[in-house]
């Protein structure tokens, strides 16, 4: 370039310019659905439901203005601190669980046959595609303390099964249970992982005398922690957001509120009755803010915490 | 020989597994074929065959207005969001402009923004347009492209040659030309799995429907799945032969199309697990 | 919406408010009230013309404005307010006002089991909830379990928490104000109350084990619990009578009136009522149509189908409770004839008894979280998972706090 004449050069760098601004405007172009999307979908609402926790507004009268007496509110209600404990709980059982197990089934897949992977990846991943409006619903009739199929079968073994959909102690180990049976979809993704291993690492081990425990400690989980992060995260907050199979199961209709004993009260159920249920739209959008709080936190505290155990290729 | 024995071993602890994960629709199919007194008798095979229940529930439920339902949204909602996202994903995959990269991680901030957080307000905007009692809600959204869908495809047409897109420039096309007859037919499986992925979400979910239906001819499948538990289930008439037929009536269509496009499903998840 | 036309006595009485208002065209949406889709349904300028509700949910929709007073409907169309029993009426009138045409009188009475009771050597009016120990000790002796310790026959099933009122009024404790403005459900007595009943419950092992029972039962069938001697002795809607009569015409049972604890009846009367959702385009035609459905004539007329069809199959005829005083007494005295059916007989005569004596809650302007409160009380402690003090405190303070945002709002 240095041998270009100076008038030339600029009449280059215009050219380049315009060039650039006409990629540009193509660029935002394209990107326009997404932004549009962005500014009235997330952007917008996200300030609008920051307003509205600090009002009563109901959609049916005109909104007044409240301040923090809504948050006040959150901290004395009962239902908050229980639907929150609810959640919490809940995804303390749902996620190792669904880790483990997953990761337990995805080790036994990856030492089979490469045609029976097929087929067991097939039955795994069948529940998956199972909405879970109907696995709400199978839940009531396959938990039933007294003739769900899973009782019975316990008591094949001996097992007096325990009352799973009325118990306040079982109904979310039953839940966490119903939710093991989607475990298909992780299993997949950590397969896939385990299969992107190098096998020379593990040859490597175990002519140095690593025994299986060791290889699968010191090789299997810092080649595949990269997956087991993303699902950590990825679980985590579709579990603090668990809604579909216990709204199916235990809400939605006057006879079961007639029943309900809170046991299964979600933190999105709770906010979904006092929202669309209720009209208590300022309450139910601060609700929402302490929701995301929560979530931001936890997700945070993950990250951080991968930053010591993830291994990264080539960091 | 210890080798071989583990695999013996691993065969009969997945097989196990196996049963244990298909016997519930196995129950369900069986159940569902059976007269309501001996639902629960747990026999696989049932003594007395009620074929009959498939008849019943049409008769007391709208389930076939609520399965056109589902297929329209669930088409719609698919579409627009392979289509918008596409448009995004390459946006961002082809072309170099100043905010790109923040941008971008804008995009992927966004992945992680719970729905709850702008439910309500989202509701009082289809609300102020007229549109909170009908099905547009359920899917109109997606016309704005989605963050996972656009991290995926974007992911594809990175991995396009560039000199593809050059010499086609060279030949004067423009941009959508580059985007609409070269990306999209080179990444074609990507774009089929995002189709499938979110025929998938949408048909199987419950919150939308709950939020903004409320005229039971226009349910989906879940949202019907969920009257006919309230109204026939447990708390309701206990005619659990209903509430069967009806989630088998929801489920089996999702079981199909898995099964016709089982490769792209997982190959959808696999790309997750690479890039994640 | 709201309203199920599964019954002759609803199509009847429908097909005739169609005609009064003719040549109006009506369209019944056939779900069960639901409060999330009327809410929404307002709020998005798209709310029926007419709703059917439970009564004790309807203050909570007043006070929030969106229902429409019934002032003008009742002058307008000369709608006798004297015809309709006065609890229920009560029931529906918030600040005076009235919002709602009353529908359906359901009593509670106690339906015994003849052949359980027999059986251990007792009879039936050895069931008596005045004497509240002795109720506990026959509890004991009529409940049966099978070998592998699941309960087989549930001697005394206290209805809980649905009945929970009634148990409260029969200890002489009224869980609202009568201006529905003050709850009152950390009073001690209420809560000997619920230790009372869930005490009931768990010597017959368990809420736990009495509830899955009670689920598998097939109540509206001829395998009802009392024909396959599941259950003893509880208390029941009326209507659970005329279900009966239709499905086991020849059960042997007892009917008595549920008593407190000085042994006089008592009767906790709850029902459904029509109103006018304030967005109403078609309020004229409401009201039309909302009076011919719970008039005199219009329940006659249904009764009268019901009688011959259940005469043409054999089956007993119980009768229609109307909430309407001058329909009921028509029906009762001549459409329903059960003189070769005694168990019925003294089963209706029962219900005609406690009728005009029956409470109902008052109406409040936050009805439906009241009800929800002490439900969700009665069914935490049931589960075991709070005491019934803590139990009932907490429903006190979450019913107040929305009565108290109710009123603030008005």
């Amino acid at each position: 370039m240095s041998t270009v004449l100076p008038e030339q050069g600029s009449r280059i760098r215009s050219w380049v310019t315009g060039f650039r601004r006409r990629e540009t405007l193509a660029a935002y172009g394209f990107l326009s659905p997404w932004i549009i999307g962005f500014l009235v979908f997330m952007a917008a609402p996200m300030i609008a439901s920051l307003v509205l926790s600090l009002t009563d507004y109901d959609a049916l009268r005109p909104a007044n203005f409240v301040g923090m007496s809504n948050y006040q509110q959150l901290l004395l209600d009962p239902k908050v601190r229980v639907s929150l404990a609810n959640t919490l709980i809940y995804t303390v059982m749902m996620v190792p669980g669904t880790m483990v197990i997953a990761l337990a089934l995805a080790l036994l897949l990856a030492k089979v046959g490469r045609r029976s992977v097929g087929f067991f990846r097939t039955v795994f991943y069948l529940p998956v595609v199972t909405p879970k409006v109907a696995v709400g619903v199978l839940f009531l009739l396959l938990f039933n303390g007294q003739v769900g199929l899973i009782n019975s079968a316990l008591s094949l073994v001996g097992i007096h099964g325990p009352q799973w959909s009325t118990d306040p102690l079982w109904v979310k180990p039953g839940l966490v249970l119903m939710h093991l049976w989607a475990v298909g979809g992780t299993v997949v993704i950590y397969l896939a992982a385990l299969k992107n291993v190098p096998r020379d690492l593990y040859e490597a081990a175990t002519i140095d005398g690593a025994s299986a425990w060791q290889r699968f400690r010191r090789v299997t989980l810092p080649m595949i922690s990269g997956a087991l992060f993303f699902t950590f995260i990825v679980e985590t907050i579709a579990g603090l957001q668990t809604f579909d199979e216990a709204y199916a199961a235990f809400y939605g209709s006057a006879a079961s509120a007639t029943y309900s004993s809170d046991a299964a009260l979600f933190y999105l159920i709770y906010l979904f009755q006092q929202a669309f249920q209720f009209l208590h739209l300022g309450y139910a959008s601060a609700m929402a803010w302490l929701l995301f709080i929560v979530i931001i936190v936890i997700t945070a505290i993950q990250v951080r915490l991968s930053r010591r155990f993830v291994y990264y290729e080539g960091r | 020989m210890s080798a071989k024995r583990d695999r013996i071993l691993f065969w009969v602890i997945l097989t196990a597994v196996s049963v244990l994960f298909v016997y519930p629709f196995l129950w369900l199919i069986s159940a569902s074929l059976k007269p309501r007194d001996q639902v629960f008798d747990n026999v696989l095979i049932p003594t007395t065959w009620a074929p009959g229940n498939y008849v019943s529930i049409w008769q007391v439920a709208p389930v076939l207005s609520w399965f056109v339902n589902s297929v329209v949204v669930a088409i719609a909602a698919a579409l627009t969001v392979t289509v918008a996202s596409a448009v995004v994903a390459f946006g961002f995959a082809y072309f170099r402009f100043p905010g790109r990269n923040a941008l971008f991680g804008l995009v992927l901030a966004t992945m992680m923004l719970p729905g709850a957080a702008t439910m309500i307000p989202v509701y009082l905007i289809w609300n102020s347009v007229g549109l909170a009692t009908t099905q547009v809600p359920l899917w109109a959204a997606n016309l704005f492209g989605s963050a996972f869908y656009i991290f995926l495809l974007r992911q594809f047409f990175l991995g396009l040659p560039r000199e593809l897109f050059e010499a086609a420039r060279i030949d004067g096309a423009s941009y959508w030309t580059l985007f609409w007859r070269i990306a999209v037919p080179l990444c074609r499986p990507a774009l089929i799995v995002v189709a499938i992925f979110e025929l998938k979400a949408s048909w199987s979910d419950l919150l939308k429907p709950l939020i903004y239906l409320r005229d039971p001819a226009l349910y989906t499948l879940p949202r019907g799945l969920k009257a006919i538990s309230d109204q026939f289930g447990q708390a309701g008439e206990q005619r659990w032969e209903i509430v069967l037929a009806g989630s088998v009536v929801t489920i089996v269509p999702m079981i199909v199309i898995f099964f016709l496009a089982q490769r792209h499903f997982v190959e959808g998840i696999a790309t997750q697990a690479r890039k994640g | 919406m709201g309203f199920g036309t599964g019954d002759e006595i609803a199509t009847t009485r429908v097909a005739l408010a169609d005609k009064a208002v003719a040549p109006f065209p009506v369209k019944i949406g056939g779900s069960a009230f639901d409060a999330q889709q009327f809410l929404s349904a307002v709020a998005s300028h798209t709310a029926p013309d007419v709703i059917y509700l439970d009564r004790q949910l309807i203050g909570t929709y007043a006070a929030r404005g969106t229902l429409e007073p019934l002032e003008n409907c009742i002058a307008g169309q000369h709608i006798d307010m004297d015809q309709y029993r006065p609890a229920a009426v009560a029931e529906v009138t918030l600040n005076g006002k009235v919002y709602g045409l009353p529908e359906s009188y359901d009593n509670r009475v106690l339906v015994v089991n003849n052949g359980a009771v027999r059986s251990v050597g007792l009879r039936p009016s050895d069931i008596n909830p005045a004497d509240r120990t002795a109720l506990s000790r026959v509890t004991a002796t009529l409940t049966e379990h099978a070998s592998d310790g699941d309960v087989s026959r549930i001697g005394f099933d206290p209805k809980m928490p649905e009945f929970f009122p009634l148990w409260a009024k029969a200890s002489g404790v009224q869980m609202l104000s009568d201006d529905g403005l003050r709850a009152n459900l950390d009073d001690p007595r209420l809560v000997k109350v619920l230790e009372y009943t869930v005490g009931l419950i768990d010597q017959q092992g368990g809420w736990g084990s009495v509830k899955a029972f009670r689920d598998s039962f097939d109540f509206f069938g001829a395998k009802n619990p009392l024909m396959r001697d599941q259950l003893a002795a509880y208390p029941v809607d009326d209507w659970y009578l005329n279900v009966l009569g239709n499905v086991s015409p020849n059960v042997d049972m007892t009917v008595m009136p549920f008593t407190d604890t000085a042994g006089k009846p008592v009767d906790w009367a709850t029902g459904s009522t029509w109103a006018i959702p304030a967005g109403s385009r078609h309020k004229d035609q409401a009201c039309t149509w909302i009076k011919t459905m719970t008039d005199a004539p219009t329940w006659i007329a249904a009764a009268k189908v019901r009688a011959a069809k259940r005469r043409a199959q054999g089956k007993v005829f119980t009768g229609v409770f109307t909430g309407n005083k001058v329909a009921d007494k028509t029906i009762f005295s001549d459409l329903v004839k059960l003189a070769d059916k005694p168990a019925f007989d003294t089963a209706v005569r029962t219900v005609l008894e406690v009728q005009d004596s029956a409470f109902s809650m008052p109406a409040s302007p936050a009805g439906s979280e009241f009800k929800s409160a002490w439900q969700d009380a009665v069914n935490r402690v049931l589960s075991g998972q709070q005491k019934p003090t803590e139990a009932l405190a907490q429903a006190q303070q979450e019913a107040q706090l929305a009565i108290d945002n109710a009123v603030r709002r008005q």
